[in-house]
């Protein structure tokens, strides 16, 4: 990993059109100000592991699991009866 | 053209019917390109089936035929690569997965679609929209059985 030591308004620059700011320091906190092309994302780490985990997680459902979906809307209360 | 599904096999389609994906998923940078299949035997479901990873299908259904009220808030910066025309034309889909032995939909994650222009991307909402929205327990193990 890089490090680079990096005062308030101060900045990096990645590649040729990302720039990172730092925009405030406030105890243990800092505030990034991001510029980055809108086809390029930009997420907090744990937000962005979290969906990937969840998308590989989806990946192993199942039909027969996905297809018990047709009993459950959020416009209709049903009673399932027999079985 | 044919494509193959590890899941379903073999399955025709039209050039057309390809959706460009260019970030991929979350974590599957390298899927961009996908097919939305309908599911046969049940309505509400539909599949998103990876061209570049034959073993990758991912269920998903319409937010809104699951989860009262729903609305996603999103950044402008998430919608512009799509470039929608406002939310007509937008086409949102949240995937279908499981956990404790309940289905659950990621409304943190939805997929977004400009149908008009077969492109989508996976965004990620403000606010505090769960990733695992539960939507069937116990109803859909009677269910199962019937």
């Amino acid at each position: 990993m890089l490090v680079l030591s990096r005062q308030r308004d101060e900045s990096i620059i990645i590649g040729d059109n990302i720039v990172v700011t730092i925009v405030d320091i406030r105890g243990d906190k800092v505030r990034l100000g991001i510029e980055a092309p809108a086809e390029i994302p930009v997420h907090r780490r744990e937000v962005y592991e979290a969906i990937q985990r969840e998308n590989q997680r989806a990946g192993r459902l199942e039909p027969a699991e996905a297809r018990s979906l047709g009993g459950k809307t959020a416009a209709q209360t049903r009673h399932v009866s027999g079985g | 053209m044919e494509i193959y599904s590890t899941r379903f096999g073999p399955i025709q389609i039209e050039p057309s019917d390809i959706l460009r994906f260019p970030e991929g998923l979350v974590g599957f940078a390298d899927c961009r390109e996908w097919v939305l299949l309908a599911d046969g035997l049940e309505p509400a479901l539909a599949w998103m089936q990876s061209l570049d990873r034959p073993a990758l299908t991912l269920a998903v259904v319409s937010p809104r035929r699951f989860v009262p009220g729903y609305r996603m808030r999103l950044n402008r910066r998430e919608l512009a690569p799509l470039k929608l025309d406002g939310l007509k034309g937008a086409r949102v889909l949240v995937i279908v997965s499981k956990s404790n032995g309940s289905l659950t939909l990621n409304l943190k994650a939805p997929l977004v679609i400009n149908l008009h222009r077969r492109l989508g991307r996976q965004v990620i909402t403000n606010g505090d929209l769960p990733l695992r929205y539960e939507v069937a327990g116990e109803a859909h193990i009677l269910k199962m059985t019937a």
